[in-house]
C-alpha cells in the first residue's frame, strides 16, 4: 500500500500558496497532480505543503483516482485532501499575514500616523497608506521588470549609446528611484525597495561605464561618465582589412595609382582617411617626418577612430625621434603604434629594422617607404 | 530646488546636522521657517571644542574640558577624531604616539584606544560619543524636545572602519546616523544649496587636524563628487606644534629652561600660541603669555611672554602651507580640470582664516577664493541642509558619490579578488560565489579587505566572517552566495545564501575591525543611563 507515501509541495511565495488552495484545488480539497510512483485508488497519502517561512504543514489526504502513463513508472492521481481543514486554511492565512506585515510593515501600520498628519496639514494626502501602497506594488513591478534586463535596456539606452546617453539615462533613472527622494515615505519597506532599485542602476551605469573605458570611448571621473578628451582614447574600431592594404601600400610605393590600380578593387572598409594616410606615406618618403604627422593629426581630427591613421601617426613619430638619433624613444613610439593596431607593418619592419642595426640610417628608414 | 514644506515634527524626534571636528565641532538644526541655524554651546560660542576630559568625577566635554588640558593633559583627550577606526601599526599613529600628551594602546583587535590610567583604556568611539551627546544636549535644551537622529559629517577619505565607528560612536551617544555626509560635499551643499545655479565648485577644507581637497559639481540640483584628494595629517594643530617648537628653542635662550620633556608646560605653550595664531590672522602682531610655564625649584611660577609678529608665524608654518599644494593639484588633476576650469574655491575650516593659506590657495588655483563669513560653520550647515533634504523639505536636490576605495574578498586565505572598484557609485552590491571544499563542510570562511590590490598586505582587513550551519553535502555541492553591498554612507553590508536553495545563512563575525555590536549596544545603554 502506498500508506506514508509524502509528496513535497514547496511554495517559495505566499502569492503562491495562495493561488494553491484557491486556484489548484478543486471543490475545496481536490488536488490533481503527477507523482513519480505507482499507486491506487483509496491509498492515503501526505502532503507537505512547505511555505515560504519554511513551515511545512502535513495534510492527510485519500488518492480518488489514478491512472498510469509513462509507460508505470508515473501515475496521475487526484487526492481528496481529507486532512485540509478550516482550521488548516486558517492557520496558514494566519502565517501569510504574519509575513506580509513583516515584510511591508508601512502598508497596515501607519494609521494613526497617518491621521495625525492629515491633522497637520491638509496637502500631505499623497503619503496616505493606500497611495504609498500602490507606490510599493509600482516599485517591485518595476524592480521585478528590471531585473530582467541587459544594463543597456536598465538605462533605457541603445548599444551603441556614448557617454552622455549613458550618463543622461542613468541620472533621469537615479532621480526618479534614489531612495533619498522617496525619503518622505517613510515606509521602510518602500525606501528598501527604492534602494534596491537604485543599486539596479547603478550596478548597470557601473557595468556600462567599466565597458565603455575598456573600450576607449569614455573616461570616468568620479560618477561622471565624459567622452574622451581627444582621439588617442579610442579604441573600438578595428581596421582588420586596413591591415591588407597598408601591407599592399608598404611592398608596392605609395602612390595612388599603386593602391588602388583597377585590377586590385580598393579594400571593402577602407576608410576615409586614405587620401590623408598617402600623402603622409608620400611626405615620409621623403623624410619629411615632421609634416608627415602634422597631416595624421590633421587626418586624426577628422578620423579620430581609424586604427590605421593613429598608429601611423605615432610611426611618424617614432621616425622624426630616430632622425634625432633617439633610438630608446622611437622604439617606444613604434610599440605604441603597435598597442594601437597591431597588424601595423610599418611599426613591425621599423623595429626589426632597429633591432637590427642598433642605430638607424635615415636613408634605410626613407628607403622603406619609397 | 524648493522648499515645500515644513519641517516634520514626527514622533520619533528631531534630527540634527553635526560637523564632528578634530578641535571643534558644530551642530546646526532647521529652522520651523526652513533656514538653517547653528547652535550655541552654554559660553555662547557656536563652536564646541572636541575635548573630554576624563577627571576625578563624570567626563566633561567642551569648553569646560579646557581647563583639563592645563591640568591633567594626560587624560584630556582632543583630536581623538584622528585616531577614530585606525589600525595601531599605522604610521601615523605611531608617528602621534609620540607627539601626543596622552598615551595610546593598542586594542585586542588591532584598533588605536587610548590609556586613562592604569588598567583604564577608552576607545576614540566613545570619546566621540561623548562629544557627540553634547551636542545632543545643545540641540535638545535649544528645542525643547528629544533628539534622535543626526547627519554627520566626515572627510571624504574615511575608509569603511572609520565610517563605520562614527556611526557607532553615533549609537553610543544615542543617536541615529540618517547618513554620513563628506565634509567637501557639504560644504559645498552648504554655500550653494540656496544659491541654486550651476557651478564647478573646489572645496578646500583646512581644519584642526585634517586637509581635504574635493572637486564638486552642482547641475541641474545634483551634487557630484568628481574627485577628492588630502591630507589627512595637515591641520591647524600642526601649524600649533611647529610654534611651539619655536618657542621652546626660545625659551631655552631667554629663560634657560629646557622644558621639552615637560607636557604641561607644552600643553600651556601650545594653548597660548593657539590664541596668538587666531589673533594673527586679523592682526600683524600680538603678544603671546603664559602666566605660570612652569614651576621653579624655588616654588615660584616662571612667567613667559614674548611679542609675535604674523611674519614671524607665517615662516614657521611655511613648511606645512607648503604641503596644501599637491592635494590641490591632486584633485584638479583627477577630475581632469584646469585651474581656470573652476567657478568658485571655497575655503572651509578655521585654518583658512589664516591670510597665508588664503594667499597659497589663491596662488595656486589662481583664482580669489569667494568669502564664506563662516567658514568654521559651513559644513554644519550644508548637514542640517541633507536632514531638511532626507525629510523631505528641500526637494529636487541629489547627491551623488562613489565608492572611496574599492573593496576585495578572499577566501582561505587567498589572493584578494576585487569585489566593488574604486568609484563604483554608491549604492551597489556585488556579489561572490564560495564553494565546499570538504564532505560536509559546516562552514565557510571568508575576509573582506578595503583596497584593490590582490596582495592582503595592502589592504585594510576589515573582517573576517564566517557562513555557518551549511547543509552537509559533498565537496563542492555546496554554494555559498556572499553579496556585499556599499550604501549610500560608505558603510559595508553583508548578506548570505545558499545558491541552490536560496536560504538565508548565518554570517558570524570571527574577526572585525573596530567595535563589536554587542559592545556598541551595550556602551549606548551604559550612557543612556549615565545621562
Amino acid at each position: 500500500m502506498g500508506t506514508g507515501r509524502t509528496l513535497h509541495v514547496r511554495c517559495a511565495t505566499w502569492e503562491q500558496v495562495d493561488v494553491f488552495h484557491t486556484r489548484k484545488l478543486r471543490r475545496g480539497k481536490l488536488l490533481s497532480m503527477k507523482v513519480p510512483f505507482q499507486t491506487e485508488i483509496g491509498a492515503e497519502v501526505t502532503l507537505g505543503l512547505e511555505l515560504p517561512n519554511q513551515v511545512v504543514v502535513a495534510i492527510e489526504g485519500v488518492v480518488q483516482n489514478a491512472s498510469p502513463i509513462d509507460g508505470d513508472t508515473k501515475t496521475w492521481i487526484e487526492v481528496e485532501l481529507t486532512g485540509f481543514t478550516e482550521d488548516v486554511l486558517a492557520r496558514i492565512r494566519v502565517m501569510a499575514a504574519t509575513a506580509a506585515m513583516a515584510a511591508v510593515p508601512a502598508t497596515r501600520k501607519p494609521a494613526p500616523a497617518a491621521a495625525q498628519r492629515r491633522a497637520t496639514t491638509a496637502h500631505q494626502e499623497e503619503e496616505l497608506p493606500a497611495d504609498e501602497r500602490q507606490l510599493f506594488q509600482q516599485l517591485t513591478a518595476e524592480l521585478r521588470r528590471m531585473r530582467g534586463l541587459a544594463v543597456h535596456d536598465v538605462l533605457g539606452v541603445g548599444r551603441a549609446a556614448d557617454a552622455d546617453e549613458v550618463r543622461r539615462g542613468w541620472m533621469e533613472l537615479v532621480r526618479q528611484h534614489h531612495p533619498d527622494l522617496v525619503a518622505r515615505h517613510r515606509a521602510p519597506a518602500i525606501t528598501h525597495l527604492a534602494e534596491e532599485l537604485t543599486i539596479l542602476c547603478n550596478r548597470a551605469y557601473d557595468r556600462l561605464r567599466a565597458a565603455m573605458v575598456a573600450e576607449g570611448r569614455a573616461t570616468v571621473v568620479g560618477s561622471v561618465l565624459r567622452s574622451p578628451p581627444g582621439w588617442l582614447v579610442g579604441f573600438e574600431d578595428i581596421a582588420s582589412v586596413d591591415a591588407a592594404a597598408v601591407r599592399a601600400a608598404l611592398v608596392e610605393p605609395a602612390s595612388v595609382s599603386g593602391r588602388h590600380r583597377a585590377d586590385t578593387p580598393p579594400p571593402p572598409t577602407a576608410h576615409g582617411g586614405d587620401a590623408f594616410e598617402l600623402r603622409a606615406r608620400a611626405m615620409l618618403g621623403d623624410g619629411d617626418s615632421n609634416n608627415a604627422q602634422e597631416v595624421l593629426a590633421a587626418a586624426l581630427c577628422v578620423y579620430p577612430r581609424s586604427r590605421a591613421l593613429r598608429s601611423l601617426y605615432y610611426v611618424a613619430s617614432a621616425i622624426g625621434a630616430l632622425e634625432k638619433g633617439e633610438v630608446m624613444l622611437a622604439t617606444s613610439q613604434l610599440e605604441t603604434a603597435l598597442a594601437h593596431n597591431e597588424q601595423c607593418s610599418d611599426a613591425v619592419v621599423l623595429l626589426e629594422h632597429i633591432r637590427k642595426h642598433g642605430d638607424s640610417n635615415p636613408d634605410q628608414v626613407r628607403s622603406l617607404f619609397r | 530646488m524648493k522648499r515645500t514644506r515644513s519641517p516634520s515634527r514626527s514622533s520619533t524626534g528631531h534630527a540634527i546636522g553635526i560637523d564632528l571636528g578634530t578641535s571643534n565641532s558644530v551642530v546646526a538644526i532647521i529652522d520651523p521657517d526652513g533656514a538653517p541655524r547653528i547652535l550655541t554651546t552654554a559660553e555662547g560660542s557656536t563652536l564646541l571644542p572636541s575635548l573630554v576630559w576624563f577627571g576625578p568625577g563624570k567626563p566633561v566635554v567642551g569648553e569646560a574640558a579646557r581647563e583639563g588640558l592645563d591640568d591633567s593633559p594626560d587624560v584630556t583627550i582632543f583630536g581623538a577624531k584622528r585616531l577614530l577606526g585606525r589600525r595601531f601599526d599605522h604610521p601615523e599613529i605611531r608617528r602621534l604616539a609620540k607627539i601626543l600628551p596622552y598615551q595610546l594602546i593598542e586594542a585586542p583587535n588591532g584598533d588605536t584606544w587610548i590609556s586613562l590610567s592604569a588598567g583604564r583604556s577608552v576607545s576614540p568611539e566613545e570619546v566621540c560619543a561623548l562629544v557627540l551627546r553634547e551636542l545632543r544636549l545643545m540641540a535638545e535644551t535649544h528645542l525643547g524636545e528629544p533628539v534622535t537622529r543626526a547627519v554627520i559629517t566626515i572627510p571624504a577619505w574615511y575608509d569603511a572602519a572609520q565610517r563605520q565607528a562614527t556611526k557607532d560612536a553615533a549609537q553610543i551617544a544615542g543617536l541615529t546616523v540618517l547618513r554620513l555626509l563628506s565634509e567637501p560635499t557639504a560644504a559645498a551643499f552648504g554655500h550653494g544649496a540656496h544659491r541654486g545655479t550651476d557651478r564647478k565648485y573646489l572645496v578646500c577644507d583646512l581644519g584642526g587636524g585634517t586637509f581635504d581637497v574635493a572637486v564638486v559639481d552642482l547641475e541641474g540640483g545634483v551634487f557630484e563628487v568628481l574627485a577628492t584628494t588630502g591630507d589627512p595629517f595637515l591641520g591647524g594643530d600642526d601649524v600649533d606644534r611647529a610654534v611651539v617648537e619655536h618657542l621652546l628653542r626660545d625659551v631655552r635662550q631667554v629663560k634657560g629652561l629646557d622644558i621639552s620633556t615637560d607636557p604641561i608646560a607644552i600643553e600651556r605653550l601650545r594653548l597660548a600660541s593657539q590664541r596668538a595664531k587666531h589673533e594673527l590672522s586679523s592682526a600683524a602682531a600680538t603678544r603671546l603669555h603664559v602666566a605660570e610655564l612652569v614651576q621653579l625649584p624655588s616654588g615660584k611660577g616662571a612667567e613667559y611672554g614674548r611679542p609675535i609678529r604674523r611674519d614671524e608665524l607665517e615662516l614657521w608654518s611655511a613648511p606645512l602651507i607648503r604641503r596644501l599644494e599637491a592635494p590641490i593639484r591632486g584633485a584638479l588633476e583627477r577630475s581632469g580640470r584646469k585651474p581656470q576650469d573652476v567657478q568658485d574655491v571655497l575655503l572651509v575650516g578655521g585654518m583658512t582664516r589664516m591670510p597665508a593659506v588664503r594667499r597659497e590657495v589663491t596662488r595656486i588655483t589662481g583664482r580669489e577664493p569667494s568669502v564664506i563669513a563662516n567658514p568654521e560653520e559651513v559644513v554644519a550647515v550644508g548637514a542640517a541642509l541633507e536632514v531638511a533634504r532626507l525629510e523631505g523639505v528641500i526637494e529636487g536636490v541629489l547627491l551623488i558619490d562613489v565608492a572611496a576605495r574599492g573593496l576585495s574578498v578572499s577566501a582561505s586565505g587567498g589572493d584578494c579578488e576585487l569585489v566593488i572598484a574604486q568609484s563604483a557609485v554608491v549604492p551597489t552590491r556585488e556579489h561572490r560565489v564560495f564553494a565546499t571544499r570538504h564532505q560536509d563542510q559546516p562552514t565557510i570562511e571568508f575576509d573582506v579587505w578595503e583596497g584593490e590590490s590582490p596582495d592582503p598586505a595592502q589592504n585594510r582587513h576589515l573582517g573576517r566572517y564566517a557562513a555557518v550551519d551549511l547543509p552537509a553535502a559533498p565537496a563542492g555541492d555546496v554554494l555559498v552566495l556572499v553579496e556585499i553591498t556599499l550604501d549610500t554612507d560608505g558603510t559595508v553590508r553583508l548578506g548570505a545564501s545558499e545558491l541552490v536553495s536560496g536560504d538565508r545563512l548565518q554570517l558570524e563575525q570571527l574577526y572585525h575591525a573596530g567595535l563589536a555590536r554587542a559592545e556598541v549596544t551595550r556602551l549606548a545603554r551604559q550612557h543612556a543611563e549615565a545621562s
